[in-house]
């Protein structure tokens, strides 16, 4: 027993540094390598061509327009909506739990579809519409502009800014707001003197974060930018090793070392900040309830600005690609569109080969990937949680590496390991690089659940007369199973949409459901793409759904079996 | 059942350095009383109670529970603590979230696999015991604080044990309620005469509650006694302080009387309770409690045990006033009436009787 628990922390330091450092490594002597077959040789021709590239500079600056264009975007809505919901009496706030959690469950690439299906200058729904009735010679809309990839980007990444800000601002201390309306100040003089200032640490931690997940998002500069020729560092690194005549890694590789080094610089920042916040909450007092602020005629109005949200995050997506899958060609819903709707485009994916086989893969991948992702991430959690050792920080800062890294940048980095290895081009090397980037998503849940296990509850149950196996069994299991099926529930949606990480590593024969998405996308396909757009969220609800059953089930079973 | 401690002692490593948590420990706890290890934090308190219970092991000794070893180095015996039959009370009373009151207590029962009617029984006449009929259903977590205290004890209860041992159960409560549980959790053990091992660092808690204290420092105890015989006639300097308020005094023996001992002091000769282990010459500490120590109203008359000092401070605490008194550099703590007509700066006269100034011998 004893043996086993000091091996268990080393053994698993090896294996998450593996799965973190060793693409990050690989990256690094792949920049400086001749060719994906020459790795080792040392040369900085791929820095010079890559950085003397004069496409370089236009596309370092739409990243940074488009980075922090969607920070801007999603960090105002956030405050906007967090504002609302936690001091004024707006009515049903569960709109906002709603608004920050089922976003999350819309896979970006489908989102960002959505809004091409809608604004697409050539036939976007919105387009036709006004068309028709404004009898206008041209669109009056097009997405496929930075304006458009800020937009979507920008509602994508608006649940994490309001995780980041709601809970801070619920935390506020209001003495400090009433002090400032003692004094004389009006209500508008009060949020923009004294709240904005305070939260100014949240504010600031969620649009870096957004910046940092912009700056790794592949969905919106893929789907929107690439049709209208906008690149930014994310597709620039995908066009060099997916287009052209060869693909060249070493350049990807050279291009990707800067994307990583931006993102690791503002992760560093974001943590200072969150520290930062978290010192401002710990002072404020606890157990006060906040007067809410009485809206008064503005209640209504502003509830149609969020109930409008919460339809254009959530419920609109989800209808213009099911509209979209039935319709024979982009069309104006009106009578001849329903007329004309039918399983056609249903049909044609169910017949394709390729769409079954990344259906079957990405099934694949939900399931076993998600089970050995929670299973690593139960004994890397307990190891953070419960040994607490120097090592066991170490896992936990290595365990959490992996979210200052963009996807594609890890895609590649993985590349130059996995073509030295027989897992290249299996549907293993997919699977081992989904568990390496998203570990995070199954140790957070599970992690909290350890916490909650105090150790007193365990030995309690030994005082009690419950021996090892009984304590496990009847107090440990049943404490632990809701941060499993969590743990397991994020980690499957993950891995069933996953996109960033497949387009570098997913080959013919290992092709994804988001992969194959973006080739429809790339060749129009709409109809086709809605029909396994909407496959692949109903195939995420489902495990979404079993997942939580089976959790259920056990936790009765526990009940029952005393 | 008695509890037999002997010479165990235990070291925790802590960043390198090697902390003595209990440095062989040599206790006896009597049967059927309320027995009170008290002590700052860090003084092995805890850790002797996690020994006694089975969730620590010692470094080396034994440890016997009425006849049984449940842990002896030189013989290799280790009894785990679900075999151990006791029963323990948490400081964060280790409420399973996931369970109804029902099953948080039963568990006890269950791991015996007694018939279901039986513990079902037995539940109900432990929730009515510690006043929580009808929250059989509710999840545990529902509950206030001192609720969740009382499950806590109830599961304890359940078992009937021999012995049960609490860890700081009181010390999560807001100070009202932890005065009427201490009241109760009184009352229910002294009912019930079973032997209870009962650690805090609450001096007013190990007082009231006890039938013995045994005070400790630095991983062994100091003083073992009744809690009037801790609190009046305590022969260690930090016992003496770490029980209450206390006025310790340096002096040396001037003379060994009939009744009284004669101690010059800075304060001036102090008469004092006669002390076994002293002869004249000898340097020692005494110590008076404020509560003894009187002021005397109107001209004061010269006397043994009569001395003059300056108000330097006075607090109003409602019951009393907390004064601080120079006499001859001295600062004294006393307790004054709260109708005493004294201010700030008065010159005023104390005393105190002989029987209340105690000689501390160690």
């Amino acid at each position: 027993m004893l043996n086993t628990r000091t091996a268990l922390t080393p053994s698993l330091i090896a294996i998450v540094g593996f799965l973190t450092v060793c693409p990050v490594v690989m990256l690094v002597f792949g920049s400086f390598s001749e060719g994906i077959g020459a790795f080792g040789t040392f040369t900085l021709e791929k820095y010079i061509e890559s950085y003397t590239d004069p496409e370089f500079a236009n596309i370092i600056v739409n990243t940074v327009i488009f980075t922090i264009g969607s920070a801007f975007v999603a960090t105002l809505l956030a405050l906007f909506l967090a504002y609302l919901n936690t001091r004024t009496n707006i009515p049903f706030k569960f709109l906002f739990r709603i608004i920050s959690i089922i976003p999350m469950m819309i896979p970006h690439i489908l989102f960002s579809v959505s809004w091409v299906l809608l604004l697409n200058p050539s036939n976007g729904l919105i387009n036709l519409f006004l068309r028709q009735i404004l009898s206008l010679e041209n669109s009056p809309f097009n997405i496929y502009t930075l304006g458009g990839m800020i937009l979507v980007e920008g509602l994508l990444d608006l649940p994490i800014a309001y995780l980041i800000l709601a809970p801070a601002m619920a935390a506020f201390d209001v003495s400090l707001e009433e002090s400032s309306k003692v004094s004389g100040a009006s209500n508008l003089r009060t949020l923009t003197r004294v709240t904005l200032p305070v939260l100014r640490p949240a504010i600031l931690a969620s649009f870096i974060l957004v910046i940092v997940r912009s700056l790794a998002s592949f969905a919106v500069p893929s789907i929107i930018g690439m049709p209208g020729r906008i690149y930014v560092l994310a597709t620039h690194i995908y066009r060099i090793i997916a287009t052209g005549f060869a693909a060249d890694f070493g350049m990807a590789a050279a291009v990707g070392m800067s994307a990583l080094a931006a993102s690791i610089t503002l992760i560093y920042l974001y943590r200072y900040l969150t520290s930062e916040s978290e010192k401002y909450v710990t002072i404020s007092s606890r157990g006060y309830r906040p007067a809410l602020i009485e809206l008064k005629n503005a209640k209504y109005p502003l509830f149609g600005i969020v109930a409008l949200l919460s339809f254009v995050l959530i419920v609109l997506p989800v209808l213009v690609l099911f509209y979209t899958s039935l319709v024979p060609y982009s069309m104006v819903p009106s009578a001849k569109a329903f007329s004309m709707m039918s399983g056609k485009h249903w049909l044609q994916v169910l017949k394709d080969p390729i769409s079954l086989l990344s259906l079957k893969n990405s099934v694949f991948l939900g399931i076993v990937g998600a089970s050995l992702g929670v299973i690593l991430s139960i004994f890397v959690s307990y190891v953070i949680v419960k040994v607490r050792t120097p090592a066991a920080g170490v896992l936990e800062s290595l365990s959490f590496l992996s979210f200052s890294f963009p996807g594609i940048v890890i895609g590649v980095g993985f590349m130059w390991f996995f073509v030295r290895t027989p897992l290249y081009a299996t549907i293993w090397s997919l699977l081992i690089g989904y568990i390496a980037t998203y570990l995070p998503y199954g140790i957070r849940p599970l992690t909290s659940a350890f916490i909650q296990i105090h150790s007193h509850l365990e030995e309690s149950s030994r005082v009690c007369g419950g021996g090892t196996l009984y304590t496990l069994r009847r107090i440990i299991i049943p404490l632990l199973i809701p941060g499993v099926v969590s743990g397991w529930i994020l980690m499957a949606t993950m891995f069933v949409r996953e996109l960033t990480l497949s387009v570098v590593l997913s080959r013919p024969g290992t092709e994804v459901l988001a992969v194959q998405i973006l080739r429809f996308a790339e060749d129009g396909l709409w109809g086709k793409l809605s029909a396994l757009g909407i496959m692949m969220i109903f195939i995420s609800s489902t495990l979404v759904v079993i997942a939580s059953l089976i959790g259920t089930k056990l936790t009765k079973v526990e009940e029952e079996s005393r | 059942m008695e509890i037999s401690i002997k010479r165990v002692s235990k070291d925790f490593f802590s960043e390198g350095k090697k902390i003595k948590a209990l440095s062989n420990v040599d206790l006896t706890i009597p049967a059927n009383q309320i027995f009170t290890l008290l002590g700052p934090s860090g003084c092995g308190k805890t850790t002797l109670l996690r020994c006694i219970v089975g969730l620590e092991t010692p470094d080396s000794g034994e440890i016997t529970i009425g006849e049984e070893i449940v842990w002896s180095k030189e013989k290799n015996i280790f009894v785990p603590p679900e075999k151990r039959g006791l029963s323990m009370v948490f400081q964060t009373y280790a409420i399973w979230p996931h369970m109804t009151v029902f099953d948080n207590v039963a568990y006890p029962l269950q791991t015996r696999k007694e018939p279901k009617e039986e513990i079902r029984s037995k539940v109900e006449k432990t929730l009515r015991f510690v006043q929580l009929e009808g929250f059989e259903n509710r999840p545990a977590t529902k509950l206030s604080g001192g609720q969740q205290q009382r499950v806590a004890l109830a599961r304890a209860l359940v078992p009937e044990p021999k012995v049960i041992l609490f860890d700081e159960p009181l010390s999560n409560l807001d100070a009202k309620l932890r005065e009427e549980t201490r009241k109760e959790l009184r009352s229910f053990l002294t009912e019930l005469k079973i032997t209870a091992v009962y650690v805090t660092h609450d001096r007013i808690e190990a007082l009231s509650l006890s039938d013995a204290i045994a005070v400790m420092m630095d991983g062994r105890w100091v003083e073992i006694g009744t809690p009037k015989k801790i609190y009046f006639d305590s022969d260690h300097r930090f016992v003496a302080d770490f029980i209450g308020q206390a006025n310790l005094i340096s002096g040396k023996v001037a003379a060994i009387e009939d009744s009284y001992t004669i101690v010059d002091s800075s304060i001036g000769t102090i008469a004092c309770q006669k002390s076994p282990d002293t002869s004249v010459g000898n340097g020692v500490t005494l110590c008076i409690r404020p509560e003894f120590i009187k002021v005397i109203e109107g001209e004061a008359r010269e006397g043994s045990n009569i001395f003059r000092g300056r108000v330097e401070s006075l607090l109003f605490v409602g019951d009393a006033y907390e004064g601080e008194i120079v006499v001859a550099d001295t600062r004294l703590i006393v307790r004054i009436e709260p109708t005493a007509i004294v201010e700030e700066g008065d010159e005023i006269a104390l005393s105190f009787d002989p029987d209340h100034c105690f000689v501390l011998s160690k």
